[in-house]
């Protein structure tokens, strides 16, 4: 009885609703422009922290996370700028709706999806973190290693068209990735010299390269279209719709929940793997990637179900999963707490107190991001030709921004170039970006296994865990062969028809 | 979007006055003239990235000038710390939170464009933490002479925040001192080395006393020694490696420093007046609070001392990347 | 409807794929023979063919030229219909897409001499002229817009941009 008073009497402070109302819009502003991201705001964020009191402090800082996580989707959507790399593939499906006038289908579908995740997330966290924190401690090297080789085999569903060509985009994007500082020896690959390259090929340039600049180029290559003044704002996402991705949503929410519980892998594979996976099971999956509310859906459900469980490892164990998890860990430590077992036992009440603020910033977010949605949507009015000289300044500053280096303007402006190039060779962009995130992790853990294994193969398949993952792959990759040759079988009974008939 | 492109604008030139009226104030001493930006080789997140904010935010009432902390991570601390020893025109706003980043970097690539020592003016060391050397709880050696023993016959994997960084070099060094068989695990920060630790997958740690502290008091890691020269009143019980003293541990003494350079041409009065301000930020209240909960303890040395501790640092250092074989051309 | 659009010979579908194929498979040599071994550093002592840094550049670069000559064939049998209407489209002036390339010139050149300001209003300026734009009072967002994001980025989010050349 003593401590429910308690835990009211923390979180019922003004200080603590101003602290996640201010969180969550400075997050969906910020994530929604280029090349800022949440994790530069929640850095700014930081110093103001110190002189509040712990719960708020927090609070403020998960709000932006959580604010960030949504509102990258915005841009991603209206502008084919994914405002953070989580955002990267709901542009997959959200830029094509946006352009066959359904912005703002697109962005409440974005937006409803992201709060249903986020609160699956939370209540993961609360109820299950003691239980999630157990897997990700008995989530080693080998573990990890065949969870990044099932995550490989979602190039093959992404590789829309030609399988070659989504072969080679996976294949440059790794070759890409390795550019850097090698892990384990500290000798320089591909770098030739730079020290801009050391580490590694910045992500930021990279996404708005590949996306944005395609775009630019092309609008200005193509025959002077009249802009057509659609009405941006178009309808909204309805019941049927919502009831049909739903199961996509819930499937995505919990994909992202199990990521976001293992440290270091972080909310863009989990859209990827959330998407890929609703994409296989979807009736009609060759509407994804032209414009299908679902993959909005599911992808936003994958890296908002990321949010809420990163901080399982982060609270119940001391365990940054990512570079915010890391600087909330820093908030914690000013203030004098220290995540962890010892928190839970010492400091229970603040920690019930900090969950009734995360599951009110997803409610926060479903207003904020309903009040960003009408005033971004109009984005979509303006015309081409104002709008992009605009999205080309953002992008230029923002990848400048990363690292405040001119270097990554440059490194942006050739990744456009190849972006362009890869749209008229028909080489899709989703799976070289699969392969640039998954190639170090996929290295790093293989070789961590053999170290840890002192060279000893049986280390790769020590444990139940391992033995899950590798059926999966294998299990992904028979599925497409499978669909792959019933598909060709089918397309020369089609074509052996007509034959039959004349 | 235009209404939200406008209320930020209005904001950024509120804040932009707000600025100008805070330098115009300040203008009646010499230096700071605008701004200070305090660089952080490394990427948010993280101790130097953490106390660096902190740092900054109590500066600022001491120097009545906006500190700005800057993030520039890259090879270690090397890209960041490179560009400071090109100097340029903000060199005399400018000072870098240098951690052992800054002397093993310069171990490891000896072809680097600077001279770690020479380049820069060392100001003040702000804050030391202790490594302490951590086995898992269910592993069976009890003391640092035990898990040595072990070592000598058996191959034992020590992990660390990746390669270069204090917690590595410290995992190198105890390897060449007390001649253990040891292979180096190396992983993307402490936070991704910290579950292979606490699940057993490595046998061995040095890691930075705040990212283990709170595991060691549940019992989850069990704290075998600590490097810094004397006992950590955090972990009272727990011997340094300098007292155990037997297969050489008498020389193994190392702790993670992390302190306040500038380019060589910063001015002499603002060397000055910086380590006035330092002083005095080091004896808010807030700062001792902060050290405290990372288990550190204050810098005491600045200036001709602090540059004399990097000195031998980089000489130290240099010598065991030589016998690690990890120093790249 | 298929082969209406592969012009040239008709042994080759699909000329795109056949240019790209050529182009990736240089480079995967280039890679392996060239770029791997003069500028992956390799430890002395490796146990584990595995553990060396040049281990799966090298692999990459091998699969590489695998699907490169597969692409390649695939150019030479298969015509592309599916995306045709994507990647096939009707050119505008060359004098558009020069002003374009040209914007991008000023960023990547001028963006440090200059400074954010001033090569953002320049870069804005040149598209517009392109498209070309021809409400008059769009061109002051050429200016306020520069202006504005530049403090934005500076004075808000700390990002020290090169704000002007003096």
């Amino acid at each position: 009885m003593e401590n429910i008073n308690e835990v009211l009497q923390l979180f019922l402070a003004t200080e603590n609703f101003i602290a996640i109302a201010v969180g969550v819009l400075v997050g969906v502003v910020v994530g929604s422009i280029p090349g800022l991201t949440a994790t530069m705001a929640v850095a700014l964020a930081l110093p103001f922290t110190f002189s509040m009191e712990p719960v708020a402090a927090i609070l403020l800082l998960v709000g932006i996370y959580k604010g960030g996580m949504y509102g990258g989707s915005i841009t991603a959507i209206l502008i084919r700028t994914p405002g953070s790399p989580a955002s990267a593939c709901t542009l997959l499906d959200g830029y094509p709706m946006a352009q066959q006038g359904k912005a703002k289908k697109a962005l409440q579908m974005a937006l409803y999806s992201s709060v249903i995740a986020d609160f699956i997330s939370n209540i993961a966290l609360i109820f299950f973190a003691a239980y999630l924190a157990k897997i990700a401690l008995n989530f080693g090297a080998p573990e990890f290693f065949w969870l990044i080789c099932f995550s490989l085999t979602i190039i093959i569903s992404l590789a829309s068209g030609s399988m070659i060509k989504g072969l080679i985009a996976a294949l440059l994007g790794i070759l890409l990735s390795l550019v850097g500082l090698d892990s384990v020896f500290g000798s320089q690959r591909l770098t030739f010299g730079n020290y801009n390259l050391m580490d590694s090929i910045s992500f930021i340039p990279l996404l708005i390269g590949l996306f944005a600049i395609p775009e630019i180029i092309e609008f200005y290559r193509k025959k002077i279209v009249p802009h057509i003044r659609a009405k941006a704002s178009g309808a909204g996402v309805s019941l049927a719709e919502m009831k049909r991705s739903l199961t996509s949503i819930v499937r995505g929410s919990l994909i992202g929940v199990i990521i976001g519980a293992i440290p270091g892998t972080g909310a863009t594979a989990a859209a990827f793997i959330s998407y890929s996976d609703a994409k296989r099971r979807s009736p009609h999956s060759e509407r994804f990637g032209k414009g299908e509310v679902e993959g909005v859906a599911a992808s936003e459900a994958g890296n908002n179900g990321v949010a809420g469980a990163t901080l399982i490892p982060l609270l119940s164990l001391g365990i940054p999963g990512d570079v915010i998890t890391a600087i909330i860990l820093g908030a914690f430590m000013v203030h004098g707490l220290t995540p962890g077992p010892i928190l839970f036992q010492e400091n229970l009440p603040l920690i019930y107190a900090l969950f009734l603020g995360i599951m009110l910033s997803s409610v926060i977010l479903l207003f904020v991001g309903s009040a960003a949605i009408r005033y971004f949507s109009l984005i979509a009015d303006i015309p081409k030709s104002i709008l992009f000289p605009i999205v080309l300044m953002f992008c230029v500053y923002g990848s400048y921004a990363v690292n405040n280096d001119t270097f990554d303007v440059w490194l942006m402006l050739a990744f456009g170039v190849m972006g362009y190039l890869f749209n008229r060779t028909g080489i899709p962009a989703a799976p070289f970006l699969i392969g640039f995130i998954l190639g170090p992790m996929f290295e790093d853990n293989l070789r961590r296994s053999l170290l840890i294994g002192s060279n000893d193969l049986s280390i790769f398949v020590r444990g139940p865990i391992t033995w899950f993952f590798i059926a999966l792959t294998v299990g992904s990759i028979l599925l497409a062969l499978y669909r792959f040759i019933s598909a060709r079988h089918k397309a020369k009974q089609a074509a052996n028809e007509p034959e039959a008939n004349a | 979007m235009k209404k939200l492109i406008n209320v930020l604008s209005t904001a950024a030139f509120g804040s932009a006055v707000a600025l100008s009226l805070s330098v115009s104030t300040a203008h009646a001493q010499e230096w700071p003239t605008k701004e200070v930006r305090l660089v952080v080789p490394y990427a948010p997140g993280g101790t130097t990235d953490v106390l660096s904010r902190r740092v900054a935010d109590l500066l600022k009432d001491e120097l009545n000038a906006n500190v700005v902390v800057e993030n520039r991570p890259g090879a270690g601390s090397t890209v960041a710390t490179g560009r400071l020893a090109r100097g340029g025109r903000d060199a005399d706003h400018t000072i870098l939170m240098a951690s052992p980043g800054h002397t093993i970097g310069a171990a490891i690539y000896p072809s680097l464009a600077y001279d770690p020592v020479e380049d820069f003016l060392f100001i003040q060391n702000m804050l030391d933490i202790p490594n302490v050397m951590v086995v898992p709880a269910n592993s069976p050696y009890e003391s640092a002479v035990e898990f040595i023993e072990a070592a000598q016959d058996n191959n034992m994997s020590f992990s660390s925040s990746g390669v270069g960084s204090s917690i590595h070099m410290s995992g190198e060094l105890f390897k060449t001192l007390t001649g253990s068989n040891m292979t180096h695990v190396p992983f993307a920060g402490s936070g991704a080395a910290l579950p292979a630790l606490l699940g057993g997958d490595v046998d061995v740690s040095f890691e930075n006393m705040p990212t283990v502290f709170s595991h060691i008091q549940s019992g989850d890691l069990r704290a075998l020694a600590v490097t810094s020269e004397e006992r950590s009143e955090f972990l009272p019980d727990v011997p340094t490696l300098k007292e155990i003293g037997e297969h050489n541990l008498d020389q193994l003494v190392t702790t993670a420093w992390f302190g306040l350079i500038a380019h060589n041409s910063f001015p002499e009065e603002a060397f000055a007046t910086m380590q006035e301000a330092l002083q005095q930020v080091m004896e808010r209240e807030e700062f001792t609070n902060f050290v405290e909960q990372l288990g550190g303890e204050k810098g005491t040395i600045g200036g001709d001392e602090f540059k004399t501790f990097v000195a031998d640092e980089v000489a130290r250092w240099d010598a065991v990347a030589a016998e690690a074989g990890l120093r790249q051309e | 409807m298929t082969s209406s659009h592969s012009t040239g010979s008709p042994l080759i579908k699909d000329l795109w794929d056949v240019v790209a194929g050529v182009v990736l498979l240089g480079f995967s040599l280039l890679l392996l023979f060239y770029l791997i071994p003069n500028y992956i550093g390799q430890p002395p002592i490796v146990q584990n063919p595995m553990m060396s840094p040049r281990w799966l550049p090298t692999i990459v670069g091998w699969l590489l030229a695998v699907f490169s000559v597969l692409m390649v064939v695939q150019g030479m049998l298969v015509a592309d219909d599916s995306e045709a209407s994507e990647r096939r489209f009707e050119r505008g002036p060359w004098m558009r897409f020069a002003l374009m390339a040209l914007a991008l010139v000023v960023y990547v050149g001028l963006f440090e001499m200059l400074g954010a300001i001033i090569s953002g209003v320049l870069a804005t300026l040149i598209l517009f002229i392109a498209h070309p734009v021809r409400t008059l009072w769009v061109y002051l967002l050429a200016v306020a817009f520069p202006v504005s994001v530049s403090l934005l980025f500076t004075e808000v989010m700390n990002v020290p941009l090169p704000m002007l050349p003096f």
